[in-house]
């Protein structure tokens, strides 16, 4: 015991030293620059990501939009220099695996040491929620969040240097109920969902939907992310005698176990409604493998992106480019037919746009004006969808087309709908 | 006599070190430096604690991270109180006394308390376990407590969690947030480090020894481990808790995920590499636990092997290499280094230390 | 809510006992390399994880599925030899908690290292049994479910003949009981300790690949169920292979009827109520349901 307070620190000590001293002095010399992260040759931007961990699935988004960066980069821009007027973009991201104390001290990193000019693509909705007031307090923008969230776009007058990118959960969750309400009217719907805001916002959408149908649920039930079998709420469900079943779950497993549970349990729901996020072609290609194609075809989804692995895509110019950039400037061995690069592609897109946008000398505040001043065509997002933004309207995607599960692919039908 | 006063020198100059290191950082390093150090504050409050109860008393705690939960959340609810609560629409029942807001910095010790209340009451029956139980009930904790907090959200603000208001300097002090966050989490950190100090020189301490080496010696010369193990339990959750607090007023924010199950198990990890039964150990715990994640992602140590593609692999090598390489952990490692000297001064000194520890095993 | 009645009660219990199942094979992993090392193997579930892709690897390279298990069987068999030799080796004679430190990192590393090779899209597993369900008296019973108790059931039984009846198993027991008479005697303790890993190993392959076709193929698809593994061992005395299925087993039908018939519980409480009443057990019996009062020496 006596030796417990035995040497410690000592060689940590020298090394802390200058390391202090050095960080301070650059912090120094920084004060001098007009804005943080945009130099005469780069702008530095950066997001957190659940790179490991759990919800892992949604890595590639990190890496589509570090594809695009890439491509940016090296391509000429319509004034015909290369990378956003000249300046090569940065792109840093860490992970934060999905919990919030993470993303909070990463973000940190990424606005006091590494200087970012703004903050991009951040995943997550509570994620986001966590850095936000710090954000707007310093007047940083937190562009393009990725979650659909309401809040994000709702919110602006408390936080306006925020804003979300993807069309929201409650209005996706909407024209699903819509469509229940109007194409089965007499549906006994059973609704199975992620036990937490985002699988909440859903059902929230989902009610709003059906209106004066409401009652037509009989079964909601919820599943928690540590949940390693499903089956006794499906049970549940199946019990209820429900012939409509919605499923607002999460990308990969969530979704395919729940869809397999249903198999095993003898229970075929006549229609089957799956959110978008949950519903890529991977993974009903996983469902399909297990549980045969007849219990997941006619199922129905939404989309505002292309559905990259539809054949109806194939030839599509937008589609090749973003296959040909991520062979390119992608991980080695990236599988284009993978959503979540595509959709961090796509994003990519709108934020190299707005970075342009800001100007000659891009300052914060630029950046957020340009961000609100958004009216353009992704070319990755589906006909007729428009980027769109204005001073009180902080949804620059909030169409949708609702969409059906045909020949191992999702097509989208019917009109575009309006979110907002 | 001078070999005597070398060798509490000797025993004095890491905390003097550390005093004036903590004390240059806070004068001179940028906010990002304050901002990295303060979680290292943090965690050495946290890892103090738990080296009492898994170093020094020898019981493994698997779920440490639920205490800092608990400690977070007795904060942020007692930072919002009714009217911040009720401005995300939740709405605690009238019996309970959440108050109706107060400054941060006033919770950290409420933080201590009611943490260490609930530590003491799990310590009772975990008295009964021991091995692979007792670390099955501590992990059982951390793997329920943020299901709990989410299913109580009129209280804890559910799975959307809540934001604390955005940390200021209190009392009308002239320096930056970032800074005041850095003392205040240092200050704290100072205290429970005397503290714990007090507690393992002393008899306490000496009991907690005895009862992991040998609980039934201890027993027989009148030692009571259910007492003296309760007592490590609720000791280790306050700290526990008041690390929590002091997270959950640094991050601003809490809500279930800010406590996953890996909080608890890296904990643990970090524990055992800074060293067990050491003081010091938790520090060098808390810089790992700090530095260790973050450095796993950035180069020159992605690029020697995976890229930014598998942050997690090297992580987790980096976690085994160093147990192969320091047995004893850091504070092991230093206190082999210094070894020669300590023994050289004690020689001179010509008095032989009274011998209270057993051969420890694993330890040089 | 609902009402209650018979079948959908039966359905709760059939459902809770294939996941049982499902836990009760991990479990059974954690138990050999306890009796052979003394310490849980964090890992374990990463590692059957990682051979539970090799098995899918094997199987698109046009493998048809029992020459892949049985390959897996091998692969993870020599894995978790190799491991015990090279990676917990250098630690084996440090205390336990270095050694399940040392697990830790494996569990990260490993995790880190499927996600990294196979990428973390879910992918689809096939199984070996029958992509049906049977309805007796409005219970559905699927096959898969049947065939995965059935093979978990089976390794219990082998592992019990092995151990009983095995000079090899004899040597592992004693070697693990007691390394220096058995080092005396002429048992090659390292090399046991090894097997005990390899076997574990192997353990853990049959419980991913049991597993995935309902679970799905996921990096991160055993990160959960060594939670259920770990505490249906405790639960069932930790060095007792049978208490390891019998705990699994509970766990899986008591998770099930908590959710469905506690109102409180619920969905979302229904893993803590599960380790609450678990625990309550084990401060009653500390040493499990089927595991030995470990006698104190003085």
């Amino acid at each position: 015991m006596k030796k417990t307070l035995a040497v410690m620190a000592c060689c940590v000590g020298a090394a802390i030293a200058t390391l202090s001293s050095a960080s301070a002095a650059r912090e120094g010399a920084g004060s001098a620059a007009a804005t943080p992260g945009v130099t005469k040759s780069s702008i530095v931007i950066g997001g957190t990501f659940p790179l490991s961990g759990p919800v892992s699935g949604y890595a590639p988004i990190a890496r589509g939009m570090e594809a695009y960066f890439n491509y940016v980069n090296n391509r000429k821009g319509p004034d015909g220099k290369t990378g956003i007027r000249g300046r090569k973009i940065v792109w840093k991201y860490y992970d934060d695996a999905y919990n919030p104390a993470n993303t909070v001290q990463l973000t940190n990193k990424l606005v006091l040491e590494d200087k970012v000019f703004a903050i991009v693509g951040t995943l997550g909705t509570e994620d986001n929620q966590a850095i936000r007031p710090f954000l707007n307090e310093r007047k940083i923008p937190q562009l393009f969040v990725s979650t659909g969230a309401s809040y994000w776009g709702l919110q602006y007058k408390q936080f306006p240097w925020t804003i979300g990118w993807q069309p929201d959960y409650i209005a996706e969750g909407r024209a699903y109920g819509q469509w229940i309400a109007k194409n089965s009217p007499n549906a006994k719907i059973a609704v199975f969902y992620q036990n937490d805001d985002y699988g909440k916002d859903y059902l929230r959408g989902v009610k709003i939907g059906l209106g004066a149908k409401k009652s037509l649920i009989v079964s909601e039930l919820s599943y928690e992310v540590t949940d390693t079998s499903y089956a006794s709420q499906i049970a549940r469900q199946k019990a209820s005698g429900a012939d409509t079943w919605v499923l607002l779950t999460t990308a990969g497993t969530p979704t395919v176990r729940a869809i397999a549970t249903a198999k095993a349990l003898n229970w075929k729901p006549n229609t089957l409604v799956i959110n978008s996020v949950a519903a890529t072609d991977a993974v009903m290609a996983a469902v399909v493998d297990r549980v045969g194609a007849d219990f997941v075809s006619g199922a129905i989804s939404s989309a505002y992106l292309k559905n990259v692995s539809n054949p109806k895509y194939a030839n599509d110019p937008a589609v090749k480019q973003y296959r040909a950039l991520l062979a390119k400037y992608g991980p080695s061995g990236a599988d284009s037919n993978n959503g979540f690069y595509y959709y961090g592609v796509a994003k990519a897109y709108d934020t190299a746009k707005v970075l342009f946008n800001a100007g000659k000398n891009p300052t914060r505040a630029s950046l957020m004006r340009a961000a609100l001043n958004m009216n353009w065509t992704n070319p990755y997002a589906i006909k007729g969808v428009k980027d769109k933004t204005t001073r009180s309207d902080h949804f620059p995607l909030s169409q949708i087309k609702l969409a059906r599960y045909t020949n191992g692919t999702f097509t989208e039908f019917g009109p575009l709908i309006k979110g907002r | 006599m001078i070999a005597r006063a070398a060798l509490i020198a000797l025993r004095l100059l890491p905390v003097a070190v550390t005093v004036v290191l903590v004390v240059l950082i806070g004068q001179r390093a940028g906010e990002f430096r304050l901002d990295e150090f303060t979680y290292v504050a943090i965690y050495f409050a946290a890892l103090l604690g738990l080296n009492m109860l898994t170093g020094y008393n020898g019981q493994i705690s698997l779920g440490h991270g639920a205490f800092m939960c608990i400690g977070a959340y007795v904060a942020a609810v007692a930072v919002l109180g009714r009217p911040g609560l009720a401005l995300y629409g939740h709405h605690p029942p009238d019996w309970l006394p959440v108050g109706d807001g107060m400054r941060p910095v006033f919770t950290i010790p409420l933080a201590f308390v009611l943490t260490g209340a609930v530590g003491f009451l799990f310590g009772i029956p975990a008295l009964r376990l021991a091995g692979v139980s007792l670390a099955l009930a501590t992990f059982a904790m951390a793997v329920s407590l943020p299901a709990i907090a989410k299913k109580f959200e009129n209280v804890t603000g559910g799975g959307g969690g809540v934001n604390l208001p955005l940390p200021h300097t209190p009392f009308g002090w002239d320096i930056s947030t970032k800074r005041w966050l850095y003392y205040e989490a240092w200050g704290v950190a100072a205290v429970l480090f005397v503290l714990s100090w007090l507690l393992v020189r002393g008899r306490v301490g000496r009991a907690w020894r005895a009862i992991r080496d040998r609980e039934v010696a201890a027993t027989a010369s009148g030692v009571s481990p259910a007492v003296y193990k309760t007592l490590a339990f609720a000791v280790s959750s306050a700290f526990a808790g008041a690390a929590g607090a002091l997270l959950a007023i640094q991050v601003s924010y809490v809500n279930p995920d800010t406590f996953p199950i890996s909080l608890s198990v890296l904990l643990l990890a970090s524990v055992v590499i800074g060293g067990l039964g050491s003081l010091s150990g938790a520090l060098f715990g808390a810089l790992l636990y700090e530095f260790l994640p973050i450095y796993a992602q950035e180069p020159p140590l992605v690029h020697f092997a995976f890229g930014k593609q598998a942050p997690a692999v090297v992580f987790g090598v980096l976690l085994i290499l160093i147990m192969y390489a320091l047995p004893g952990g850091f504070a092991g490692a230093i206190r082999r280094m210094f070894a020669p000297l300590t023994r050289f001064l004690r020689e001179r000194q010509n008095t032989r230390e009274p011998i209270l520890e057993p051969a420890r095993r694993g330890e040089a | 809510m609902l009402a209650f009645t018979w079948p959908e009660f039966f359905q709760q219990i059939t459902s809770g006992l294939a996941s049982g199942a499902i836990y009760a094979s991990l479990a059974l992993a954690l138990v050999l390399i306890y009796r052979a090392t003394d310490v849980i193997n964090f890992a374990q579930g990463e590692m059957a994880t990682f051979t539970t892709y090799i098995a899918w690897m094997l199987m698109q390279h046009g493998l048809p599925y029992w020459p892949a298990f049985v390959l897996t069987l091998v692969i993870a068999f020599a894995g978790g030899f190799a491991i015990e030799r090279v990676v917990i080796r250098p630690v084996e004679n440090r205390p336990e908690i270095v050694i399940v430190i040392v697990t830790i990192g494996m569990l990260i590393a490993i995790n880190g290292l499927t996600g990294w090779i196979w990428g973390s899209e879910v992918k689809a597993f096939d199984s070996p049994f029958p992509n049906r369900t049977v309805d007796v008296a409005g219970v559905a019973i699927s096959l898969q479910d049947v065939g995965t108790f059935c093979v978990c059931l089976a390794t219990v039984l082998v592992l019990w003949l092995f151990f009983r009846f095995t000079t090899l198993g004899l040597a592992m027991r004693a070697a693990a009981v007691n390394p220096g008479a058995s080092r005396l005697l002429g048992v090659r303790v390292g090399w046991m300790l090894a097997i005990g890993w390899g076997l574990a190993a192997a353990l853990g392959a049959v419980a991913g690949m049991m597993a995935a076709p309902t679970t799905f193929l996921d990096p991160n698809m055993m990160l959960v169920i060594l939670i259920y593994a770990f505490a249906a061992a405790v639960l069932g005395g930790i060095d007792s292979p049978v208490g390891a299925v019998v705990g699994g087993l509970t766990l899986g039908v008591l998770v099930n009827l908590l959710g469905r018939y506690v109102a409180f519980v619920g969905e979302e409480l229904r893993l803590p109520t599960a380790l609450a009443i678990l625990l309550t057990v084990l401060v009653i019996r500390p040493q499990g349901l089927f595991g030995h009062a470990v006698v104190r020496r003085v």
